[in-house]
């Protein structure tokens, strides 16, 4: 079984990597296809993943799709529909931000603005790592958890425990935290 | 230093103003940023991959030996052992080096002391400091200024050496001559000179040929293999004709890579699937797009006649279509041609799209010739 890990965005992929680089997920880098995960919202329109699933021999992947809500279908290209068994998607809603926002203990305050406030405003207006204030890029998600996998764990697990609104198919990140 | 764009009058049989841009020009995606591109400045974006296709004698190769004749005069301010005629080849390049970019115009001229060097004439350097806000004017001359009283160099020494001042690779040219005995040599004194690991070595032979474990230099000549669990001495020449050719190339090419990947040369090579299996090519390509693999910005540029190869490219100006004529001339994928990004790159070569298709009426003329 080798896993394609698909992430929304860039943001979504240096989460994915902080958690790979300090052994956090219950799949290590061998179990990768590629032994990388990947910034791609379809197959069909991403090079590097078709050519690592052309690539790879076995008809046993395992897709697992990471990104906020995902409300488009993943699309399997034809010839791939033998190659890959299963296809998972692992959600923060309503954006990655709600993270940060957990981590910095002002879910409430955020609760009290959400219906005109997304999180990546909010957390644009009220959240900085030192100096620097949150500005969407993948820098920050690594300079605010890279030397604190600790802090990420803990807000993923927080999520789960707290946000009960995810529909039947859509998974907690946790889910994938090693225990 | 990364190279930027290239442009030549009086190159072999190239059109005047035959231009080789490797700047991205369209819209750039995050997964583009991801995969396809680097960002060696601010805002400048450079390519993870380049492609030339067309058909035989299209001047495929010819668009290679243009970038080699570049980074020759980048990387050792000279022009020497090619083969071509060096007598009135004007150049324009264009370069970004630490914060700076650099235009270099100049004349190369036969040295009648030796037929094998350039002689540079006409030299002039102009200089500006990159921002952001000026992307969209890179290439204007306007906007650059000229460092005069440079000083005096001998006339086959180029006078980049007073902008870089020290020699160094930034590139390797893998053509398509077949390879020799010496390619061993070759192959352990690049391993030696950037350090690389034995272990990476050892991966590649068994890429192209799982019976050796193992292959190490006793001296320029003589080799020790571990094939099959046996532990044979040979000279290069016995090696050579021990070893299938794919095999020699591709340990060769392969090395090249690792090391282009890890120092953040560019590597170009002429006719990428010749003696590879696809997969081996899509890895390559697979490798340079992939930035925990290519940390340093290296760029694989390479020739193809494997037009499904390019379905791996997710963007198209980073496809150049080679076409002759009365000269030889190209055509960028992005900027000439109106392709679809959602279709196959490689369906529409194959209903010529970009006019590259053999020419059906002879290969017929030939199957009714040999009919008889």
């Amino acid at each position: 079984m080798k896993y394609l890990v698909m992430c929304e965005g860039s943001n979504e992929l240096e989460v994915v990597r902080i958690l790979l680089a300090n052994n956090r997920l219950i799949f290590g880098e061998d179990d990768l296809l590629g032994l990388t995960p990947y910034h791609a919202r379809q197959i069909e329109n991403n090079a590097q993943v078709r050519t690592e699933l052309n690539m790879y021999p076995g008809n046993d992947v395992c897709v697992i799709r990471i990104g906020d809500k995902q409300s488009d279908k993943l699309r399997i290209p034809e010839e791939y529909k033998d190659k890959i068994v299963a296809v998972n998607k692992y959600c923060t809603k309503p954006e990655l931000e709600i993270l940060l926002i957990i981590n910095e203990g002002l879910v409430s305050e955020y609760e009290k603005g959400k219906s005109e406030t997304s999180p990546k405003v909010f957390a644009k207006r009220y959240i900085c790592c030192g100096k620097k204030r949150y500005n969407n890029s993948s820098k920050f998600y690594h300079d605010y958890y890279s030397g604190e996998c600790d802090k990420l764990v803990n807000a993923l697990y927080e999520y789960k425990r707290s946000r009960g609104a995810h529909q039947k198919d859509e998974l907690y990140l946790a889910d994938l935290l090693r225990v | 230093m990364k190279l930027l764009r290239v442009k030549a009058n009086h190159f072999k049989n190239c059109c005047d103003g035959y231009t080789i841009d490797l700047v991205a020009k369209s819209r750039k995606t995050a997964e583009d940023k991801e995969y396809e591109l680097q960002e060696i400045a601010p805002g400048l974006f450079t390519f993870s991959t380049m492609a030339f296709i067309g058909k035989n004698a299209s001047g495929k190769t010819s668009a290679l030996e243009l970038l080699d004749c570049c980074y020759s005069i980048i990387e050792g301010f000279q022009v020497e052992n090619k083969y071509y005629s060096y007598d009135g080849i004007e150049l324009e390049i264009f370069f970004y080096h630490e914060g700076f970019l650099y235009l270099y115009e100049t004349v190369l001229g036969a040295d009648d002391t030796s037929t094998k060097k350039a002689i540079f004439r006409n030299q002039h350097i102009y200089k500006k400091e990159y921002y952001k806000s000026g992307i969209k004017d890179i290439y204007n001359k306007k906007t650059f200024t000229e460092l005069n009283n440079l000083g005096v160099l001998p006339e086959d020494t180029s006078d980049i050496f007073f902008v870089l001042q020290k020699k160094r690779l930034y590139s390797f040219f893998f053509d398509s001559y077949e390879n020799d005995a010496s390619s061993y040599q070759l192959l352990f004194t690049v391993m030696k000179t950037y350090n690389l690991d034995a272990d990476v070595l050892s991966s590649i032979i068994r890429i192209f040929d799982e019976n050796i474990h193992d292959l190490q230099r006793i001296d320029d000549k003589n080799y020790r293999m571990l094939f099959k669990g046996e532990s044979l001495t040979l000279t290069d020449t016995q090696l050579f004709y021990r070893l299938s050719s794919g095999t020699t190339k591709g340990l060769l090419l392969y090395i090249h890579m690792a090391v282009s990947l890890q120092q953040g040369f560019d590597l170009l090579i002429d006719e990428v699937e010749n003696h590879f299996h696809k997969t081996l090519v899509e890895n390559m390509i697979s490798l340079y797009k992939d930035k925990t693999v290519n940390k340093h910005n290296a760029t694989l540029i390479f020739t193809t006649h494997y037009c499904e190869v390019m379905d791996q490219m997710g963007r198209q100006d980073n496809i150049w279509i080679c076409k002759t004529g009365k000269t030889i001339f190209l055509s960028n994928m992005y900027e000439d041609y109106k392709i679809r990004p959602e279709l196959l790159k490689s369906k529409q070569y194959y209903n010529n799209a970009f006019q590259t298709a053999v020419n059906y009426d002879e290969l017929m003329n030939l199957k009714r010739l040999l009919k008889k």
